[in-house]
């Protein structure tokens, strides 16, 4: 589609408000030949029903769920279909009705729509969303195949079967066309895994420096291996509700919010397009960005920008009446799969213009503690360590986001990523160094989860009730 | 290191179902071939064997993308999304165009049918509205903006894939 029609861009209208009032997750690792993928849907739903202060004894609150949803990403690594079924029962929740999503990397994100649909029209009260994927049955570079079988099987997939290649040649065009400085994507690797030195449930959280982000090998020119997250194993959880429930089961229940959009896998069939403006946004705002396009033959959304993510974000602005991101939001966790795809974000979702995002990255805005002010940074970015830091354990990967959100506006924090028995649990230690990464008083959150070069997005804002 | 990129791949077979090519796509050895359709589609990648660019364009008057006059589409696709008309075929006769974006793609996956490291490049066409992804047959060093020309893998050196089309620097 290249012009909207009326229809279009009709912002979705619930029937009630949505909350959520539990989160759960495994850790996450490389390989994790200690536990079935079942018994990792399970570690996740424990922590979900066990560890979040609800009202109700956690069976009691099992017996409330009338409906659940589940993401796995890839049939292939498991070599196993209607994994679903396997996991619903192991779970013990049969003969609930529940339904397998599948969206990319975007899975984790359309779980979670799909359950909140569930209680916006009154299908349910009480909806489980859990994710999981389990990657470390093939060796990587098999994985990378499986993975790449996502893009366009007649004309992309035999050209690398390896993903990093499909996202490099936009970090190519988006450094051509915005004059981007190398070291700013490098930061980006830096400051997410650095953060995920503070997560038990992390894989590769790692203290480094940009200089060594910028020597390390190439996958796919210019990205380089500390700028490409791992594959994974684990599972994460979220419980939602309806309001009344909501409130039944915790005092610190989060209003949810969810909206998704799509755009071709093919990045180079995205035909240009007039910007989708944001309500922070005007058409004036863009003259210079238009010029700019027209001299280099740049195009949006092109290779420089993600379109599903503007649209699921103007979406979800509309629905939980964000009118200006970077004053209204308090966190983001974005889609960090490759550092490219976490610069690129932040003009999609608008907490700074298209054509600005290195410049965002490079104000400190982004941090917990703003490198260059000490200060506060306005709308800390994957606090969580992000999926270079912490885990792509796709199907999961977006409720495992929104669990760290949600935890963040309920000031858990430390409750979950600071408790030293937690860190035992999956046979670590806290480090001595561990800080809480708080974020002081938040109101407002956004998760965005998204699938290979942008196809599938999800963007979900939680707000503390 | 040559300084030009091979692949390393057998040609895929095809079975013929009428006008139609179907390939076999052996995901688990031959036993567990996948019987992969390119519909109506055949065109392009017979095209392909023979050095011919195919694409596809609306000429549907009533479309209200194309109004009858439609660029080409590489990839081709047999129906316009704008209006779902049938679209026409045409040869693609301007074969050069320059590198839109790219990428060095020193760790491919397993089966990966081209020999690393290489240059894969999305170009941008004259007339065409999309822009194509293909590999380079060059390894020395490009930059957004250089020229380049569609070179094909025709008779006993065509895959059958999409393989069969590549681009060389000009």
């Amino acid at each position: 589609m290249i012009e909207f029609r009326p229809g279009n861009l009709r912002v979705p209208n619930w029937t009630r408000p949505v909350y959520m009032v539990a989160a759960g997750t495994s850790d996450y690792r490389k390989r994790y030949p200690e536990k079935k993928l079942e018994e990792l849907c399970m570690m996740a739903f424990r922590m979900l029903l066990e560890e979040n202060n609800l009202k109700l004894d956690p069976l009691e609150v099992k017996g409330l769920i009338n409906f659940a949803s589940y993401g796995q990403f890839a049939d292939h690594f498991q070599d196993q279909l209607l994994c679903e079924a396997k996991v619903h029962d192991y779970l013990g929740l049969d003969m609930l009705p529940n339904v397998g999503v599948k969206t990319g990397g975007a899975t984790g994100g359309s779980t979670m729509l799909v359950a909140a649909q569930a209680i916006a029209s009154g299908y349910a009260d009480c909806a489980l969303a859990l994710g999981w994927e389990r990657m470390d049955e093939v060796k990587t570079w098999t994985g990378n195949y499986y993975i790449a079988t996502a893009a366009c099987k007649d004309f992309e997939t035999r050209l690398a079967r390896n993903y990093a290649s499909y996202y490099a040649p936009m970090a190519k065009r988006f450094q051509e066309m915005y004059d981007v400085d190398e070291r700013v994507r490098a930061e980006i690797a830096v400051k997410n895994r650095g953060y995920a030195c503070s997560s038990p449930f992390a894989q590769q959280a790692g203290k480094h420096t940009v200089d060594e982000v910028l020597e390390g090998n190439i996958v796919s020119d210019p990205l380089r291996f500390l700028e490409c997250c791992a594959m994974s194993v684990g599972s994460a959880a979220a419980l939602l509700c309806s309001e009344e429930l909501a409130f039944k089961l915790t005092d610190k229940p989060v209003r949810y919010y969810g909206a998704g959009g799509t755009h071709t896998l093919r990045t180079g069939d995205r035909r240009p397009m007039r910007i989708l403006l944001l309500p922070n946004e005007t058409e004036k705002g863009y003259k210079k960005l238009y010029a700019d396009m027209e001299k280099q033959d740049g195009r949006w959304p092109g290779f420089e920008s993600f379109g599903a993510t503007r649209f699921a974000a103007y979406m979800v602005y509309h629905m939980a009446g964000i009118e200006n991101p970077i004053e209204d939001l308090d966190l983001v966790e974005t889609h960090d799969a490759f550092t490219i795809s976490d610069l690129q974000t932040y003009g999609d979702v608008g907490l700074t213009l298209y054509g600005e995002e290195q410049n965002y990255v490079k104000s400190g805005d982004c941090y917990l503690v703003n490198p260059h002010t000490g200060k506060p940074g306005k709308c800390p970015a994957n606090l969580s360590g992000g999926l270079l830091g912490t885990m792509h354990a796709v199907g999961a990967t977006g409720i495992w986001q929104c669990d760290e959100v949600f935890w963040q506006l309920q000031g858990k924090y430390d409750q979950f990523h600071g408790d030293p028995k937690l860190w035992e649990r999956y046979g670590k230690t806290k480090p001595k160094d561990w800080q809480s990464l708080q974020i002081k008083n938040p109101k407002r959150g956004l998760a965005i989860s998204h699938a290979g070069v942008g196809s599938h997005v999800v963007c979900s804002v939680l707000e503390k009730a | 290191m040559s300084d030009r990129v091979k692949l390393n791949t057998q040609p895929s077979e095809i079975t013929r179902d009428g006008d139609v090519w179907i390939l076999h796509f052996p995901r688990l050895g031959k036993e567990g071939n996948h019987f992969h359709t390119y519909g109506q589609l055949t065109p392009y990648f017979k095209g392909l064997t023979e050095g011919k660019l195919m694409a596809t364009k609306c000429v549907n008057r009533g479309c209200p993308i194309s109004k009858g006059k439609g660029e080409l589409w590489l990839p081709p696709r047999a129906d316009c999304p704008d209006c779902h008309q049938p679209m026409v075929w045409e040869e693609v006769k301007n074969l050069e165009g320059y590198i839109y974006a790219f990428t060095y793609v020193e760790r491919g996956g397993t089966g990966l049918e081209i020999e690393c490291p290489y240059y894969q490049v999305d170009v941008k066409l004259p007339g065409v509205c999309t822009i194509a992804k293909s590999y380079l047959v060059d390894r020395r060093p490009i930059k957004i903006g250089d020229k380049v020309r569609v070179k094909f893998r025709k008779g006993s050196e065509a895959t059958n894939t999409s393989l069969d089309m590549y681009f060389e620097l000009i």
